[in-house]
């Protein structure tokens, strides 16, 4: 089998590149607002409001009063299940494709990459990170308890996507600025730091990797064992020791597939089908 | 079936922004709660807003607009500077601008306007905490001239001094100076009594049968940490009437 030059996926930055303006633009659009200007075509919508995981807290309540947490609206609600939808069918498409705080992370570990070359992201003994990376639900567990016990959004306090979209704003706390602080230093040793060890929503988003519609299948047949495709995935994800990706980490970025890294035609796709 | 990177990215953006634009369509897209209080269904108020369920998210502009007060008259009352644009400031800054004064108890928040609004309008409104209002405030509604003996004692009792300017807007004449709040004790509520600050848990320590609670709510009751005045809120009730009729439950319960 001929091995081709490997290429780059160009679409995925470019999407992430657009949901971050987006996302920006709306929360610098929500502050004009409550000053009383604002762009007028744009949505002022505040971040909570176009939060999927804002759904995800808020069932609870939902279902058992009818009512949402406080600063949940029905738009978390449908973005959550827009994002299930995407999620069964694709695995967590929404982490590797949308969510403005991977994409920062990524951006910053740019630099890492730069600054430590091979040992990025191979700073955490495998024995640490394999027990780390179980550390999510256990923030899941809690954030979803916490808010069914108060009926309170109590996540926002200590959420770096909130902090990195409203810094300036008086609302963020001060463990979130910490938080977000903490994850972008981390991030130039580790590639998404906050996505493997303690996003809630990528915690959830994560479980449809083990029956989503699409999923990872390398060929083996045709594989000729170099490795690039685990080397380069971003969740460290042994891609080259498997025949189907079921891992609950996997983001679907697609960067470990034949179109992108894999030098083999056909070895790596992104498919249905695959026991 | 291959799915190639180009595909995926079509579909997502599809599905998001397809999602987005159906909901919309069909008028589920919400991002925000509608800036109208509920109004009175009984008494002598019925038809009117209920100051209880102004948000800390209104600005003085939405309330300016929805109780008929003029936009000076509120940003005098709450010292508001000058460069400050009123009609777009929000209740929940209040907050922000007299930090200090939370931490020495006496707080002015969104609790101070839905107090203000009630008595310079003469609505119902049941005190359920320590409402503290600023000193201008105070001389505006004094100088309204309908507060009864009982409210002129509270709002004289809870009056804050600023340290602003207290010019009083014209056409309002001015008042003696209100006394500063004495000692400034934290508040503790008093067992058997319904708060703000009471949470459903409270409610079934002090003896109320979670069938009566939900009955009153006229639904099911959420988790026992919750506090009943966000439930009865985002319910779209005003608190006052829940918080009286729970007041009545438990009382009835004690006999």
């Amino acid at each position: 089998m001929k091995a081709k030059k490997h290429n780059k996926i160009w679409l995925r930055p470019a999407i992430q590149l657009f949901f971050f303006a987006l996302i920006a633009l709306i929360a610098i659009n929500h502050t004009l607002a409550e000053e009383g200007g604002g762009i007028a075509f744009l949505s002022s919508a505040s971040l909570h409001a176009l939060c999927p995981f804002g759904g995800v807290v808020t069932i609870y309540q939902y279902a058992t009063t009818g009512t949402f947490v406080q600063k949940i609206h029905e738009s978390s609600f449908i973005l959550m299940i827009l994002g299930f939808i995407l999620a069964v069918l694709f695995g967590p498409v929404f982490c590797g494709w949308v969510c403005p705080l991977g994409t920062v992370q990524e951006w910053t570990s740019k630099l890492g990459k730069k600054l430590f070359k091979r040992r990025f992201n191979r700073f955490v003994p495998r024995k640490v990170d394999a027990v780390l990376r179980y550390l999510r639900y256990g923030v899941l567990a809690w954030v979803l308890y916490m808010t069914a016990v108060t009926g309170r959004l109590i996540f926002a306090d200590v959420d770096p996507y909130f902090a990195l979209f409203n810094f300036w704003s008086s609302e963020v706390a001060v463990a979130g600025l910490v938080v977000l602080g903490v994850t972008l230093v981390g991030s130039l040793f580790v590639e998404r730091p906050w996505c493997k060890y303690t996003c809630p929503y990528g915690a959830v988003l994560g479980v449809t990797n083990l029956f989503r519609v699409f999923k990872i299948r390398r060929n083996e047949p045709t594989c000729i064992a170099c490795d690039k495709c685990s080397n380069r995935c971003p969740m460290n994800i042994p891609v080259s020791q498997q025949l189907v990706v079921r891992d609950h980490q996997c983001i679907s970025c697609l960067e470990c597939t034949s179109e992108a890294i894999c030098p083999v035609p056909a070895t790596v796709d992104f498919v249905t089908g695959g026991k | 079936m291959k799915l190639k990177s180009n595909l995926l990215g079509a579909i997502v953006l599809t599905v998001l922004f397809g999602g987005i634009a159906l909901t919309t369509a069909l008028n589920l897209w919400t991002t925000e709660t509608a800036k109208v209080p509920v109004k009175f269904e009984t008494g002598e108020a019925a038809g009117e807003y209920n100051p209880d369920d102004i948000r800390g998210s209104y600005a003085f502009g939405d309330i300016s607009e929805l109780f008929d007060i003029p936009l000076e008259y509120l940003a005098t009352a709450f010292g508001l500077p000058a460069d400050v644009d009123a009609a777009a400031f929000q209740n929940k800054e209040l907050e922000e601008i007299y930090g200090a004064l939370e931490e020495a108890g006496t707080e002015i928040g969104n609790s101070s306007v839905k107090l203000f609004v009630a008595l310079y309008k003469g609505l119902p409104y049941e005190i359920d905490d320590e409402i503290y209002l600023p000193a201008p405030a105070v001389k505006i509604l004094k100088a309204q001239g309908s507060l009864s003996a009982e409210q002129i004692a509270y709002v004289d009792a809870h009056s804050v001094d600023l340290g602003l300017a207290e010019a009083a807007p014209a056409g309002v004449e001015q008042a003696e100076a209100a006394p500063q709040p004495a000692a400034t004790e934290e508040h503790v509520p008093e067992a058997g009594q319904v708060t703000g600050q009471t949470t459903f848990g409270d409610l079934l320590a002090w003896g109320l049968a979670q069938e009566t609670i939900e009955e009153i709510l006229g639904g099911p009751m959420p988790a026992s940490g919750t506090l009943v005045k966000d439930h009865v809120s985002s319910l779209g009730k005003p608190f006052s009437e829940a918080r009286t009729q729970l007041q009545a439950a438990l009382d009835a319960a004690a006999k």
